[in-house]
């Protein structure tokens, strides 16, 4: 007898249980973000590190009463490839109910999975992207609040002639610079309008290098570029080739009075190069959290939280920009008071907030293409085996920018 | 004129490289007729191995190798005896299974590793040889050395022991060398063992030159097919020759002409080869059948 009624209250608590567990997926009380990110893979670990952003942000917001009133909730899906970003969105719709995208440390999944996203009327917002094609689609859902490729050129020019010419003692028209670029979209279009600006600004360009980012050996392009004997050496790439070509340059004696390194911002270069191998070598990058507190209000606080969630630094400077691309996002939705991508993109052109109004030093003003034109990276320059940054000067703080041999 | 020996330098020292890749690729096929897709994760592996040897027990690269070589020796004969054999007389299936493998190794790795790129430092990595203002970094001309070293190696092994006599007698002739007592298992594995050690000195010696990661064996591999068809399949000097054949070409052509373009001339020129010489400069004729003769 006993046995039997403890059986039925089992069976009972069992299936309340279960409903209990099932409810949550099928209400409406949470604010649902689908963060489309590489989570497997050889770049899970940037894409992990740009959802952290996300979820710093929700955390932010819920503490202050969610989005919309509801507590947001942030669902991975992970897209490695164009084709598994479409495969997220489609599970996301389809079985979450997402209300919002998310993303992107890819920009060849964005664009798919935007486009996808599109089918359902579902709102993309591209925190982290780079390719300046995204925008120029001018698709419906789509909006992008982080810096692009041309911003990413802009700032090294402009660092370029502002800054490394006054140093050199020289005129801008008299320095000579080499461009040096992976040959994929990605390199090819941050070179092409590095060229372009340039140009524009009167600099000459003795040369533009491409080459494989998977090749076993790059000195036929270090001796390519060494022989044109330029000032200032402009790398765009991945890691694996861009530590490859500071090895051979080395080794074949190249040494140009400023390099920029595209993504040599990460302890993978500091470990490949030593301490003295990365000293002065500039890297045009995502605002990191060491700006000053003016430049970047709020950024101070962005890594005293970060270090509190993840018992870490940040991996990489990306997280803090998809943060305030979430924040941003919240806002939008907030002020169209829903996530439907014609109501959200309808308000856009009410904001305009000045540079300097984000943790990242971002500022806010949407073009007709709904790109955010307030949003710019910085520039870091390696000093004692740290990373530094030095440009805008307003951002650098008391930091200033050091001669590599002088 | 100093320009192209510069670069002549430069290509041989990359074809030394490229030579201690294929190595052990081309005794695998000559010996055993796999072609080993997963031989560049091998080499990933030795690289790995290196890394492992700095970081868990701070030793140089070049010390690992005593380490390195010997366990990627018995990995091999494991490899062999575990997967390999059941398969034999299967020789499509055995492809696919290296295929496999490759795919085990690489995601094996990136699940350990999370996809972080590493460097296994090596006092001698910065070390520069200024002969005649022409640059040689000692990492490159070391490989060099050991490439010429284990061609030599290997030819005097082959030809002048009883084991490297059974190898050779079972290439040309499974059943023959059956038939004479030769155990034709054991000088698979031996082979193979020794095809993994070789994938193992060359993954440690490249170690200080490259940031790793899980995919890097794929950036090597299509070159080493290319060595081991240009110099001949089955051979070890087609290797080492095909190898410096590969390097010359691509330095040249990538200062000369276009750095982009280098993977295309070389590819170009393996096509030639494929319709001139089938069997490469030092091949055997037929060895390029793989699959199609009877064998065992």
């Amino acid at each position: 007898m006993l046995a039997r009624i403890n059986r039925r209250a089992l069976l009972a608590t069992a299936l309340t249980g279960a409903l209990i567990a099932v409810t949550p997926a099928w209400s409406a009380d949470t604010f649902k973000v689908g963060a489309i990110n590489p989570y497997s893979g050889a770049t899970a670990l940037y894409g992990t590190e740009v959802t952290r952003g996300y979820e710093l942000a929700a955390d932010a917001l819920n503490a202050k009463g969610g989005l919309l009133g509801k507590q947001i909730e942030i669902i991975r899906g992970n897209a490695t490839t164009p084709q598994e970003g479409i495969a997220a969105i489609e599970q996301l719709a389809g079985r979450d109910n997402v209300d919002v995208f998310i993303g992107t440390y890819l920009s060849a999944v964005s664009q798919a999975a935007s486009e996808a996203a599109l089918n359902y009327n579902k709102l993309y917002w591209d925190t982290n992207a780079l390719a300046a094609n995204l925008t120029e689609r001018g698709l419906l859902n789509f909006v992008r609040s982080g810096p692009y490729s041309a911003s990413f050129a802009a700032r090294s020019v402009s660092f370029i002639t502002d800054l490394v010419a006054g140093q050199l003692g020289k005129k801008p028209s008299e320095l000579k610079v080499w461009i040096e670029h992976e040959d994929s979209i990605y390199g090819t279009s941050i070179a092409k309008q590095q060229e372009d600006e340039l140009k524009k600004a009167g600099v000459q360009v003795v040369g533009v290098g491409a080459h494989s980012y998977k090749s076993i050996d790059l000195t036929d392009s270090v001796l390519r570029a060494k022989n044109a004997q330029p000032d200032v050496w402009l790398e765009t790439g991945y890691v694996p080739d861009g530590n490859l070509l500071l090895r051979t340059a080395r080794d074949q004696g190249f040494k140009p009075a400023a390099v920029f390194v595209g993504t040599g911002d990460t302890n993978e270069t500091l470990e490949a190069m030593g301490k003295d191998g990365v000293e002065g070598l500039y890297v045009v990058s995502y605002p990191r959290p060491d700006i000053s507190e003016k430049f970047g209000p709020g950024s101070s606080a962005y890594l005293a939280a970060y270090k509190a969630k993840y018992k870490q630094e940040p991996v990489a400077p990306q997280s803090m920009a998809a943060y305030v691309g979430f924040q941003m996002m919240a806002e939008a939705v907030a002020a169209a008071g829903s996530a439907d991508p014609a109501a959200v993109k309808a308000v856009l052109p009410k904001f305009d907030k000045p540079e300097s109004s984000y943790a990242t030093g971002f500022g806010v003003k949407y073009d007709e293409k709904a790109q955010n034109t307030r949003a710019f990276p910085t520039v870091i320059q390696w000093q004692s085996g740290k990373q530094v940054t030095i440009y805008p000067v307003a951002a650098a703080g008391d930091h200033k920018p050091v001669m590599p041999g002088k | 004129m100093s320009g192209l020996l510069n670069i002549i330098v430069v290509g041989l020292l990359l074809g030394g490289i490229y030579g201690l890749i294929s190595m052990g690729l081309n005794l695998i096929f000559g010996v055993i007729r796999i072609v080993n897709f997963a031989h560049g994760e091998l080499v990933m592996l030795g690289m790995y191995g290196a890394y492992m040897c700095y970081f868990l027990l701070g030793m140089d690269p070049y010390a690992s190798l005593v380490i390195v070589v010997p366990a990627m020796f018995v990995f091999g004969v494991l490899i062999q005896r575990f997967v390999l054999q059941p398969l034999q007389g299967e020789p499509m299936m055995q492809i696919f299974a290296t295929f496999g493998l490759l795919l085990i190794f690489q995601n094996a790795v990136l699940a350990i590793t999370r996809g972080v790129g590493y460097t296994a430092p090596s006092a001698l990595s910065s070390i520069v040889v200024d002969v005649g203002g022409i640059k040689i970094s000692l990492v490159r001309l070391i490989a060099l050395v050991a490439v010429s070293a284990a061609a030599l190696f290997l030819s005097w092994f082959v030809k002048n022991t009883m084991l490297g006599k059974a190898v050779r007698a079972v290439t040309q002739d499974r059943r023959a060398a059956r038939l004479m007592g030769i155990h034709v298992e054991w000088a698979f594995m031996l082979t193979f063992g020794a095809g993994a050690a070789l994938a193992g000195l060359a993954g440690t010696l490249i170690a200080p030159i490259y940031t790793m990661s899980p995919q890097i064996g794929g950036n090597f591999i299509l070159a080493a097919f290319a060595v081991v068809v240009l110099g001949g399949l089955g051979s070890v000097w087609g290797a080492y020759i095909g190898g410096f054949l590969i390097g010359v070409t691509e330095a040249v052509a990538g200062y000369y002409l276009d750095p982009s373009l280098k993977t295309a001339i070389w590819f170009a020129i393996f096509i030639g080869m494929l319709i001139v010489r089938p069997s490469g400069l030092f091949g055997v004729v037929g060895a390029e059948e793989i699959g199609l003769r009877e064998q065992d």
